[in-house]
């Protein structure tokens, strides 16, 4: 009969008597081939089932790191191009913007200078056209002082005639007329 | 210590309570660690997945220290699975056998005789650790040596056994009594240290008269050493392990 059919069956028969047993701590037997066995069968189903998927996720995890370490590597030289960048623009802009204040201020100057100069121009141009309206004024003022003179010798010299009868007070008249005439402004 | 129940099997006999420890330690472990990979996830792990990833750095560090990693890798599985499950096995044979009362019915596979028996009873007030057992230590140190040859023979060739004949051929005789002596020492040095801490808590719950109480006062202390051999042990058995394969398959000097 097969060994273990017998061993099987001397198991159940121990079960019910009382089996043998052993007082030596010393005591080798099968014991250490069934132990031997399911160590290996332990571990097999341990690195199958436990060790190799766990060690697949720490390779995974680590992997991930890595990953995550690089592109923020990566992220970081990025952002300090683009900060570069960004300053040389804004140094640009600012040149920029000062060469824009300068020429400005420049057009404001020759602007304001030629405003000067035009409005220089139009006060001289005024002054001319105020003198030359003064001057006007004057020469009207002494024709017509011209013809008030011319009038009021006629008038004189008709009343010269007027009073040609009396010769003896005729000096007397003239020189009265001639006073009248020379307190006149001409 | 109490008698060991064998169980017959074919023409010979197994150490029925070794044996049924062994598979509660196998099914603890087991669950531990499916557990913790139960949530498995390259993200933040878990309490459980985080213990376990530091166990795995932990002995993968061990491996770095001692070889070339690239040449002892293949030995990580296997060391996992060694130091988790040496140290489970010697820790639980500290735990107080609270099913002994329930257990003394049972006639089944004379589990009765192994783990029943009044509660306080010295005879099975633990259970017992696998570890505890000169088979399974043998078992361990079998396959250690295994490794040593292995690895030897993979990295170096027939140019591993050239070792044995240095530095002058007469040396073989020391060679050949450091390889056997390496896996016995291994095994008896596990096996003792788990075998005294378990005699010695029954010889503390033995101590008699109005000292029977006083159980109270030593056992605390040399629970919590036996925890600290426990993990000890587990340890150098890991260590040792590399330690021999990393010596067999390092390059001449």
């Amino acid at each position: 009969m097969n060994p273990f059919v017998i061993g099987f069956s001397n198991t159940i028969a121990s079960v019910a008597a009382a089996g043998p047993t052993t007082n030596s701590p010393l005591h080798f037997d099968y014991t250490y081939f069934v132990q031997l066995i399911s160590f290996l069968i332990l571990v097999w189903i341990l690195a199958r089932y436990a060790w190799k998927p766990l060690m697949k996720i720490m390779e995974s995890r680590r992997q991930f790191i890595a990953d995550n370490l690089a592109q923020a590597e990566q992220e970081r030289k990025d952002a300090e191009k683009i900060r570069l960048e960004y300053q040389q623009e804004m140094l640009k802009a600012r040149q920029e913007a000062q060469s824009i204040i300068e020429k400005a201020t420049k057009n404001s100057e020759k602007r304001a200078e030629e405003i000067l100069i035009e409005a220089r121009k139009e006060t001289e141009k005024i002054k001319q056209g105020a003198l030359a309206d003064i001057e006007r004024e004057r020469d009207r003022a002494i024709a017509d002082v011209k013809a008030q003179v011319i009038d009021m010798s006629i008038a004189v010299a008709e009343k010269i005639i007027q009073h040609q009868l009396d010769m003896r007070g005729q000096e007397a008249l003239i020189e009265q007329f001639i006073q009248e005439v020379g307190d006149r402004p001409c | 210590m109490h008698e060991t129940v064998l169980w017959v099997l074919g023409n010979g006999t197994v150490h029925a309570k070794t044996l049924i420890m062994t598979w509660v330690v196998m099914i603890v472990l087991l669950a531990f660690v499916f557990l913790g990979i139960r949530k498995m996830t390259n993200g933040t792990p878990g309490k459980l997945q985080n213990v376990l990833e530091w166990i795995i750095d932990f002995v993968r560090g061990l491996i770095s220290d001692n070889m070339d990693y690239k040449k002892g890798s293949s030995l990580l599985t296997y060391l996992l699975s060694l130091i988790m499950f040496v140290l489970f096995a010697n820790l639980i044979g500290l735990i107080p056998n609270i099913f002994a009362p329930l257990l003394s019915h049972v006639e089944f596979a004379r589990i009765n005789e192994m783990f029943g028996g009044a509660i306080f009873s010295a005879r099975t007030t633990t259970l017992q650790s696998p570890t505890a057992d000169v088979n399974t230590t043998f078992a361990l140190s079998t396959i250690t040596i295994i490794l040593v040859l292995v690895y030897g023979l993979k990295y170096k060739g027939a140019h591993y056994f050239k070792h044995f004949l240095e530095p002058y051929p007469p040396f073989v005789i020391l060679h050949v009594i450091d390889f056997i002596a390496k896996p016995l020492t291994l095994a008896f040095r596990l096996f003792g240290n788990i075998y005294a801490g378990e005699i010695l808590i029954a010889v503390i719950l033995m101590i008699p008269g109005i000292f029977a109480f006083g159980g109270i006062i030593p056992m605390p202390f040399w629970l919590i050493f036996c925890v600290f051999i426990g993990v000890i042990q587990s340890y150098v058995i890991t260590i040792l392990t590399v330690a021999y394969v990393g010596q067999a398959i390092e390059e001449e000097h």
